[in-house]
């Protein structure tokens, strides 16, 4: 149970930067994710952090300690990895037991506190299989039964849940985040799966290219996304965003697209205006767009483009002048493919992006 | 009692039988079976390697249980002498001296060849010049086993041997060359097998490194292990088929491959590296006894398959890969 602090890291292979000038604060207890897709510099991070990785540059701090020179024995860390590394050879029990007994506890102990962790994870019963009789689910619990038997400083999840089908995964997820807030270990934890992400983490660093786009609440992440790259990144079905220009009508800001016009006032008015720009990317998400078929003053018409069922709700995509609006809507819909319908908004929910930079200006 | 316990597990168990983990048991099946195609003609594909496995090997096996039940001579009949051959065999000290020297010539090797192949495969794996060694390691092994004896045999030579003068300078040896010294003789040739053969232990069992899964091994550093501790608990209980295929090897050849043994001493000074094999060889082909070669033969072939048996067994059983790797941890603990 400490903090960490990531100041200035920077990870190269060779000629390639993985990791670019990172700096991330996690605080004692806090439950943070590392966003982004393959490729991003996240699991680098996770393996320095762990020890399994020369830092190149920057240093790392758990508490007030430097921990760039320690071995990963040396660094009270616990880890679950993407395929689980379990032991072939061993019992799920010795497993289990194996942190305990590279920090020499005693065989009593050892037994007990295995018996305990598999208990909580409801894998007791398979304490005398070998890992190649379990299935997915269940060696992913061992693995994450190896953390759990001793206390470490900080628990380590590399993608942990990947592998395993998505009915089990959204049963670990509660799981993962119920111990982790139950055992109150600060738990750095790296996915590509930004549901993960925003349902488990206190905090997100969404990365990119290895460098950090934005580090904030999953609120914050979902609502406030700082650039188009975390505005398209998080959120499923991705938010909207669509290339307009801005003109001005009786000093009245308002962007332009062929398909559509949007009067623009307030405080999203004057963001517009401010930079000068010519082009602005309007960014709305689905679920802030409501899809009609009939005429109301203010909306956009289009065309509808397809219907896809998501269960409870129905995305209509909406073509409009080139571009699609994606919609979540009731499955009441009527509105049949190629049939003209209107999609109102609420400017409240709207963002506006820099077209050039991409850079959130509101 | 079952069922409270299935209740208790139900949470999981249930998520996990919904997606087809656990069969279904159906109460009804199809009509008919369909009839699986026949393939007759795998037979016939398959007759030629036969036919000539059993020209080559079945049909000498045979014929070596026949000449162990008869006095076979060149110049006359062979002529029955039921299970004689075998019995004098126990009467024979050259016979018994021969297995007990084998069994020492054996392991003495197999340890050295062992302990210094994983040892080299370890410092080889992953270090910046492991093609260029291995290639070099490897040179030995390319070698006749015959050329290999020959040039041992000036190495070792009392008078002009280049290691002969090292061993007598570091005062190991005193003018008596390796190979004339009724005690060091055995040793003279366990060092020559060691030389030409490590490195095929080497070879095996970096093959086995290469397959240590490195997530293993970064869990294990994780889970608090040094580097030593990481090879004991993860590299070992992973490389063990690989070194239990490597011992099967050795051990088999050391009771075969006389070649060397044949060039450097001959089975002497004395009969102090007289193993079996030598004897056999001398029995058979110095005395052409060969009716009392072939029960010697015979009795060496059979324990050399039981030993290779066990190890084969030994080798299936997932349960002794276990035992290896906890023997691994306890050494280091």
């Amino acid at each position: 149970m400490v903090a960490i602090s990531i100041e200035n890291v920077w990870k190269y292979y060779g000629e390639t930067v993985a990791v670019q000038d990172l700096n991330l604060e996690c605080r004692d207890g806090e439950f943070v994710c590392v966003l982004g897709p393959s490729g991003c510099g996240k699991s680098s991070t996770m393996r320095m952090l762990a020890g399994l990785e020369h830092i190149s540059a920057g240093q790392i701090l758990f508490g007030d300690k430097r921990i760039n020179e320690l071995a990963p024995k040396d660094r009270d860390i616990a880890m679950v990895f993407e395929n689980y590394a379990l032991y072939p050879h061993k019992t799920v029990a010795e497993n289990m037991a194996n942190p305990l007994r590279m920090a020499g506890v005693d065989k009593a102990t050892v037994t007990k506190k295995v018996l305990d962790a598999a208990k909580l994870l409801e894998i007791d019963h398979l304490l005398d299989r070998k890992p190649v009789e379990l299935s997915g689910g269940q060696k992913q619990r061992v693995a994450i039964g190896r953390v759990i038997v001793r206390q470490p400083a900080v628990y380590l999840f590399d993608e942990p849940i990947a592998h395993l089908d998505a009915k089990l995964r959204a049963r670990m997820r509660t799981e993962l985040k119920h111990l982790q807030q139950h055992q109150g270990v600060t738990t750095v934890y790296v996915t590509h799966d930004q549901l993960e992400a925003l349902s488990m983490a206190d905090r997100i660093a969404v990365m990119h290219d290895g460098v950090l786009q934005q580090f904030g609440t999953p609120a914050e992440i979902y609502s406030n996304p700082v650039n188009t790259w975390v505005a398209g990144f998080v959120g499923e079905p991705t938010m909207n965003l669509i290339l307009t220009e801005v003109a001005t009508e009786a000093d009245r800001p308002k962007l332009t697209h062929k398909g559509f016009t949007i009067d623009l006032d307030g405080q999203l008015g004057e963001a517009a205006l401010r930079g000068n720009e010519k082009a602005l990317r309007f960014g709305i998400r689905p679920e802030n767009l409501k899809v009609s078929l009939e005429r109301s003053p203010g909306a956009i018409e289009g065309t509808v483009y397809t219907r896809q069922l998501l269960g409870s709700d129905l995305l209509v995509e909406v073509e409009t002048g080139n571009d699609h609006f994606r919609v979540r809507t009731s499955p009441a819909f009527e509105g049949e493919v190629d049939r003209p319908c209107y999609i109102s908004y609420d400017l409240g929910h709207a963002h506006l992006f820099s077209a050039e930079t991409g850079q959130s200006i509101v | 009692m079952q069922k409270t316990l299935r209740a208790k597990r139900a949470s999981f168990s249930a998520i996990e039988e919904d997606h087809g983990y656990a069969a279904r048991r159906l109460d009804y099946g199809p009509g008919a079976l369909n009839e699986e195609p026949k393939r007759r003609y795998h037979i016939l594909l398959m007759a030629p390697a036969i036919l000539t496995l059993a020209a080559i090997t079945i049909y000498p096996f045979f014929w070596l249980i026949y000449m162990s039940l008869h006095k076979v001579s060149v110049a006359r009949s062979d002529r029955w002498v039921g299970l004689d051959n075998y019995a004098r065999l126990f009467g024979d000290v050259k016979y018994t001296d021969g297995w007990l020297l084998l069994v020492k010539y054996s392991a003495l090797c197999l340890t050295l060849e062992i302990l210094i192949g994983v040892v080299l495969a370890v410092i080889l794996n992953g270090s910046r010049f492991e093609k260029v060694l291995v290639t070099v390691f490897l040179m030995p092994m390319m070698m006749s086993p015959v050329v290999a004896g020959l040039v041992w045999y000036y190495l070792y030579n009392g008078t002009f041997g280049w290691y002969h003068w090292l061993f007598q300078s570091i005062g190991i040896l005193g003018e008596t060359s390796i190979l004339a010294d009724i005690d060091t003789a055995m040793w003279g040739l366990v060092i020559v097998d060691v030389w030409q053969w490590t490195p095929l232990i080497t070879l095996i069992t970096l093959a086995g490194l290469k397959r240590v899964p490195q997530d293993q091994l970064e869990a294990n550093m994780v889970d608090g292990a040094g580097s030593l501790r990481n090879f004991f608990t993860v590299s070992l209980p992973n490389i063990y088929p690989f070194l239990l295929i490597a011992i099967l090897l050795r051990f088999m050849d050391n009771f075969r491959f006389i070649d060397h043994i044949l060039v450097l001493t001959g089975g002497g000074p004395g009969n102090a590296t007289r193993i079996l094999p030598v004897y056999l060889f001398d029995v058979s082909f110095q005395f052409f006894k060969l009716g009392r070669g072939a029960a010697i033969a015979f009795t060496l072939l059979i324990v050399t398959i039981v030993l290779g048996l066990i190890l084969v067994r030994i080798f299936d059983d997932p349960k002794k890969q276990v035992a290896s790797g906890e023997a691994g941890e306890t050494t280091d603990d």
